[in-house]
């Protein structure tokens, strides 16, 4: 499970194209595949928008990413940062800030390798083995 | 002839971006310190801070060009081996993007109009590297949030993305603390 993760428009799927060369059948945007499947997930956060939208519970969402992350397959997640503006008055665009950066967490917790990608440069925040900066990596 | 150096800067506000820069122009030897400065006042507060900074520089020995759109012409203004510093992308995007909203004619709307200021941009970055003995671009962390005006942001990132690959060195700044990705 590798994750690529950075703020919006900061070149992270051409860096999935370009340095992880995936298969482009199973690239799904804002859709979860099946258990088991191998896919990139670019997206995620569109994804949990529609279903906070559609009224589906918090618990019912981290359920289907949980069970999907720890089913079989080979997947990259591509995940955007929507986490450091301003907390906003709606409540659903909480909602979905939160969801999200719960999702994320769980995420982060769960990948063998995170890369984050600033500016198209890309920099391991875990997996390395090294030069990690995070203690609660291995958790 | 032998480009300047670039050297591309980002953090959010308040991070010391624009100090850390003005230290690497100083220390590049530059035959002068040239201070292009895309701000325009819009209150008076913020029309006092750009005097004081102004005046601030002008003690410190900078040359300051007022440059809010059209970097290209801040091109005759630069000399051979000046150390250049460029603060900051975000405003000057935004008076560009933003440019005929008195008119009420966007540029973000016009088809092809950001597009050229576009080519336009990076043709006076490597017009100015080629006269410049270093130059550094400062710019804003704007991108770590969902989308408010996709228009600019995605322009914002494309920019950066651009400055980060061309540049010599790229540091993300956080609180004072200068990260060199690059």
């Amino acid at each position: 499970m590798h994750i690529v993760f950075g703020g919006a428009f900061n070149g992270k799927r051409k860096y999935v194209k370009e340095q992880l060369k995936p298969d482009p059948s199973v690239w799904l945007e804002g859709e979860l595949p099946q258990r088991g499947e191998t896919a990139v997930i670019a997206g995620l956060e569109q994804w949990i928008r529609k279903q906070l939208e559609q009224q589906c519970p918090e618990q019912d969402i981290i359920a289907a990413i949980r069970e999907l992350a720890e089913s079989a397959g080979d997947r990259i997640w591509i995940l955007t940062d929507i986490s450091r503006g301003i907390v906003p008055i709606d409540p659903l665009e909480r909602e979905w800030r939160d969801v999200t950066g719960r999702s994320y967490q769980y995420l982060f917790g769960k990948a063998q390798h995170i890369t984050r990608i600033w500016y198209g440069i890309p920099q391991t925040i875990k997996g390395d083995g090294r030069d990690e900066y995070l203690h609660e990596n291995w958790g | 002839m032998v480009p300047g150096q670039l050297t591309f800067i980002s953090g959010g506000v308040r991070s010391g971006k624009s100090a850390y820069a003005e230290t690497l122009v100083r220390g590049a030897q530059g035959k002068r310190n040239v201070y292009i400065a895309s701000g325009v006042a819009r209150d008076r507060e913020m029309a006092e801070r750009i005097a004081r900074h102004r005046k601030d520089r002008a003690q410190d020995g900078w040359w300051t060009i007022e440059q809010p759109q059209q970097l290209s012409e801040a091109l005759p203004l630069i000399r051979k081996n000046d150390a250049v510093l460029w603060d900051c992308v975000t405003t000057w995007l935004a008076n560009e993007l933003y440019e005929g909203f008195e008119q009420g004619s966007l540029c973000a709307d016009t088809p092809g109009c950001m597009e050229r200021k576009w080519q336009e941009l990076k043709t006076a970055i490597d017009s100015i590297r080629m006269k410049a003995v270093y130059v550094a671009v400062v710019s804003n962390e704007l991108l770590d949030e969902p989308l408010v005006d996709q228009t600019y942001q995605e322009w914002l990132g494309k920019i950066h993305q651009w400055l980060a690959s061309s540049a010599d060195e790229a540091i993300e700044m956080e609180n004072g603390l200068a990260i060199r990705r690059k």
